[in-house]
C-alpha cells in the first residue's frame, strides 16, 4: 500500500516535471544540432551538405579577421561592463541618500531599460550622426567639433560601448541599490563608532558587502554583452571596416549574408564558449566574495 | 463637384479598359478559389500592385495575401523561407544578384515552361517586350554550386520595375554655388571641393557606404567599368577576380579620394535612405544612386526637392567618355517549394502585364517600367516629360543604352561583394589601397 503511494507520488512528480524536461531537452537537442552544423560545409542555396570535422574551426583560427572579432567582442563586453559597474555603483550610492535628485531619478532611470535595444541603436545612430546629430551639437559647447562617433574605425568602438553603458547602467544601479539597502544601519554605526570616516565606511564596509551584488549584475551583463547583436548591428553593422565586427555580428554576416551557414555556426559556438568560460570565472568570483561577506548576498 | 464627377467617370473608363484588356481568349479562372501569399519589400513598387489587387481577384478568383516587410527584415526572412523549403510564400520579390545564390539548389522555380505554355500564359503577355538587357540578366542555367551563362537557359524571375544608376543633382544648389555637373570622377572631386569652399554646411555628394554589396552595386561598379575594372575574369575553373588589377587600383585610388573629398562623415553608415534624404532635404548637392529616387522626389508635393533634381549619366574615368550603368531589377519569382505554382504564375503574369506596367508608372510608382512598350505608351511619355521631372526621360533613354548588369553571374556573389564593401570602408578609413585590394583578392580567391 505504502509502496503504491510512493509510486503514484513519483509518477505525479514525473508528470509535473515533464514539460520542463522536454523544454530543456529541446534546448540541448537544438544546441547539439547547431554544433553538428558547425562541423559541416552547409551553405544556403546548396542542397549537398558534407561533414567536414573541425575544418570550419581550423579555418577560423587561421584568419586574422577572426581574432579581430574575438578581440572586438572582448573589448566591447568588458569595457561596457566595467564602466556600467562603476557608474551603477555611483548612481546607487546617490539613490541611497535622501537627496531630492535621488527621489526624482529613481523612476526615470528605468527608461533606457524598457526600450528595445534595436530602437536604442536607431535612436543613437541619429543622435550620433557626425553632421546632423544632436551629440555633436552638445560637444561643440566644450570645443569638440565633428566627432565622428560610429563613422570612423577609431571611434566606433567607443560609440557602441557608450550606447551599451547608457542602456544598461540602470540595471547595475538597481541591483547595487538593493545591496546597499540591505546593509543595516547598525553595521554602518558600528564602523563609525570605530572611527571610520565616510570614505573608510564605503571602502571597507559598503563596497565589500555590495561586491557580490556587483558581480551578480556583472554576470548577467557579461553574458548579454558578449552576445550583443542588436545595438551593434543597428548602429555600425560591424564596421567601419571590421572595427566593431564582434562574433555575433560576424556570425550573422557569415551565415545570412554570405550564406556560409556551417561557418556561421562555428563562430557562434566559439562565441558560446567565450560566454561560458567568462561566466564560470565570474561565478567563481561571486562565490568567493559571497563567502567573504558570510553569505550576505 | 464637376471635377469629382469627371474623375469618377475617367476612373470608370480606365477600369473598363483595364478589364477589357484581360477579356481575351484565355482562361483567367483556371485557378479560381486558390489562395496564395505574395511577399515583398515595403516599397512603392509593392504599392503599385496592392492598389489593384481587387481587380486581380475579380479577374481570376485567386485570393492574394500581400506580406510586406521593411527592407532589412525582408531579405533575412526571404533567405530563411527559401532555404528551409517553406511553401508559405508562393510569389516573392527578389533581385538577380540574390537569386544567383539560391537557384542552384532549386529554391526558385523555373519559369520558361510556364511562359511558353499557351494554357498558362495569356497570348497578350508578350515576354519579349521586356528590355533585352533585363531578360538576358534573368536567364541562366544552374549546376551544383554553379551559374552557367546561357541566353536560352532557364528564366528565374520576371522584371517588375528596375533602377539604373545615374548622377542626380540639385539644380538649385549647383546654380547657387556656380558649380557645373561633373562627368568624370576627378571632376567630381574638384566640384566637391568647390562646393565645400562655397558652402561649408553643404554635403557635396552622397553615395551608399554600408558594408553590404548594395553599396557596391550603385556608384562603384558603374564607375569602375569605365576604368576597365571587372569583378571577375575567365569562366569555370579559370575564373579569377580582377579586383587587384592595375585598373582596379587606379579606380579605387580615385574613388577613395572622391569619397574623402565629397561624402559626409557618416558615409560608412549611409544606406540609400540617407543618400535620398540628403538630396530631398537639400543638405546634399549630388548623389549617385538609382534614378527613380530622383524621380519620386521630383513629384510635386513629395518633398522640398520637387522639380529641382536633374539627372546625368554615371561618372567616368578621366580618359574615357564611355560611361556604364548597373541595374537593379526588382522582380517577381516563384518559391521553388510553393504548392500553388499555377496560381502564383497567374498573379505574376497579371502584375507584370503591359497594362499594369503603364498604370504603375503613370501612378508615379512603378519607375522605371521594364517593358519597352511602356516607354512608347503616350500616357507614360506625357507623364514622365512633365517639367517637374526635368531631364528624367531623356537621360533614361541615353543611359539605358549603356545599362546592363555589371556583376559576373556566380554562386557566392554575396560573400565576395560584401568583402569588397568592407575593403572599401577600410580604404576610405585610410588603409593602403594596393594592400587592401590584394587582401580582398586573396580572400575572394580562397573561395573560388
Amino acid at each position: 500500500m505504502a509502496r503504491n503511494k510512493v509510486k503514484s507520488g513519483n509518477m505525479f512528480l514525473l508528470i509535473t516535471l515533464l514539460p520542463a524536461i522536454l523544454i530543456l531537452g529541446g534546448f540541448i537537442v537544438l544546441f547539439l544540432w547547431g554544433f553538428y552544423q558547425s562541423l559541416t560545409d552547409m551553405r544556403f542555396g546548396r542542397s549537398r551538405v558534407d561533414f567536414e570535422g573541425i575544418e570550419n574551426y581550423a579555418r577560423l583560427v587561421g584568419r586574422s579577421r577572426f581574432w579581430e572579432s574575438v578581440s572586438a567582442t572582448a573589448i566591447y563586453a568588458f569595457s561596457a561592463v566595467i564602466c556600467e559597474s562603476v557608474l551603477g555603483l555611483a548612481i546607487a550610492k546617490l539613490f541611497n541618500t535622501k537627496a531630492v535628485l535621488a527621489q526624482w531619478l529613481r523612476p526615470a532611470i528605468l527608461l533606457p531599460l524598457v526600450l528595445p535595444p534595436l530602437s536604442v541603436a536607431l535612436m543613437w545612430t541619429t543622435m550620433m550622426n557626425p553632421e546632423t546629430g544632436v551629440m555633436n551639437y552638445f560637444l561643440s559647447f566644450v570645443g569638440i567639433e565633428n566627432f565622428p562617433w560610429t563613422a570612423k574605425a577609431e571611434t566606433a568602438m567607443f560609440a557602441i560601448v557608450f550606447i551599451d553603458v547608457w542602456t544598461f547602467t540602470p540595471f547595475f544601479a538597481l541591483i547595487i541599490f538593493a545591496g546597499l539597502r540591505g546593509i543595516t544601519p547598525d553595521i554602518i554605526e558600528g564602523a563609525r563608532m570605530n572611527g571610520a570616516k565616510a570614505w573608510g565606511i564605503f571602502w571597507r564596509v559598503e563596497l565589500p558587502m555590495v561586491l557580490p551584488y556587483i558581480l551578480l549584475a556583472a554576470l548577467f551583463r557579461i553574458i548579454d554583452s558578449l552576445n550583443q547583436f542588436d545595438i551593434i548591428f543597428g548602429t555600425t553593422q560591424g564596421g567601419p571596416g571590421n572595427a566593431t565586427d564582434v562574433l555575433s555580428v560576424s556570425a550573422y554576416f557569415t551565415a545570412f549574408q554570405n550564406l556560409y551557414f556551417g561557418r556561421g555556426a562555428a563562430i557562434m559556438i566559439v562565441n558560446w564558449l567565450m560566454v561560458l568560460l567568462t561566466a564560470m570565472v565570474v561565478v567563481k568570483l561571486w562565490q568567493y566574495t559571497r563567502k567573504r561577506v558570510g553569505g550576505y548576498a | 463637384m464637376k471635377t469629382i464627377t469627371k474623375l469618377t467617370m475617367a476612373s470608370a473608363i480606365v477600369a473598363l479598359m483595364g478589364t477589357a484588356a484581360y477579356a481575351e481568349d484565355f482562361n483567367w479562372r483556371q485557378f479560381e478559389g486558390t489562395e496564395i501569399t505574395w511577399a515583398y519589400d515595403i516599397h512603392p513598387y509593392a504599392d503599385a500592385v496592392v492598389a489593384y489587387l481587387d481587380e486581380f481577384e475579380e479577374l481570376t478568383g485567386i485570393k492574394v495575401t500581400a506580406e510586406l516587410y521593411p527592407d532589412d527584415t525582408y531579405w533575412g526572412k526571404l533567405n530563411i523561407q527559401l532555404s528551409t523549403g517553406s511553401p508559405d510564400w508562393d510569389v516573392v520579390g527578389t533581385g538577380i544578384q540574390p537569386a544567383w545564390d539560391v537557384t542552384p539548389a532549386g529554391q526558385l522555380a523555373g519559369l520558361r515552361g510556364l511562359i511558353e505554355d499557351p494554357n498558362m500564359t495569356s497570348p497578350s503577355y508578350d515576354y519579349e517586350d521586356f528590355f533585352p538587357a533585363l531578360r538576358a540578366a534573368w536567364t541562366w542555367d544552374v549546376a551544383e554550386e554553379e551559374i552557367i551563362a546561357n541566353p536560352d537557359g532557364e528564366i528565374w524571375g520576371i522584371p517588375h520595375a528596375f533602377e539604373n544608376m545615374q548622377l542626380m543633382y540639385r539644380t538649385d544648389i549647383l546654380e547657387r554655388l556656380g558649380v557645373e555637373p561633373p562627368s568624370t570622377l576627378p571632376e567630381l572631386t574638384i566640384a566637391c571641393e568647390q562646393i565645400r569652399a562655397a558652402d561649408p554646411n553643404m554635403t557635396p555628394m552622397a553615395v551608399r557606404g554600408v558594408r553590404f554589396w548594395s553599396s557596391i552595386h550603385t556608384a562603384p561598379i558603374s564607375i569602375a567599368q569605365s576604368y576597365g575594372v571587372r569583378d571577375f575574369v575567365g569562366t569555370g575553373d579559370a575564373m579569377d577576380t580582377a579586383l587587384d588589377s592595375a585598373e582596379s587600383i587606379r579606380f579605387h585610388k580615385d574613388y577613395v579620394a572622391m569619397i574623402q573629398a565629397c561624402a559626409p562623415d557618416s558615409w560608412a553608415n549611409d544606406n540609400w535612405y540617407q543618400v535620398v534624404d540628403g538630396l530631398s532635404t537639400g543638405t546634399t548637392a549630388m548623389a549617385v544612386d538609382a534614378n527613380m529616387f530622383g524621380f519620386w522626389n521630383n513629384i510635386e508635393g513629395s518633398s522640398d526637392a520637387a522639380g529641382k533634381i536633374a539627372f546625368a549619366p554615371p561618372l567616368t574615368a578621366p580618359d574615357n567618355d564611355e560611361f556604364a550603368s548597373n541595374i537593379w531589377i526588382w522582380s517577381l519569382a516563384i518559391n521553388g517549394a510553393s504548392e500553388k505554382k499555377g496560381a502564383a504564375w497567374y498573379f505574376m503574369q497579371w502584375a507584370t502585364s503591359k497594362e499594369m506596367n503603364v498604370r504603375g508608372a503613370t501612378d508615379g510608382k512603378l519607375v522605371n517600367p521594364p517593358r519597352s512598350s511602356a516607354w512608347q505608351a503616350q500616357e507614360w511619355i506625357e507623364y514622365a516629360n512633365q517639367p517637374e521631372f526635368n531631364n528624367f526621360y531623356d537621360t533614361f533613354n541615353t543611359v539605358q543604352e549603356k545599362t546592363s548588369l555589371l556583376f559576373t553571374p556566380r554562386y557566392g556573389f554575396g560573400a565576395a561583394m560584401n568583402a569588397w564593401a568592407v575593403a572599401m570602408q577600410e580604404m576610405v578609413g585610410g588603409a593602403d589601397v594596393e594592400e587592401s585590394l590584394s587582401n580582398l583578392a586573396e580572400e575572394i580567391r580562397d573561395e573560388l
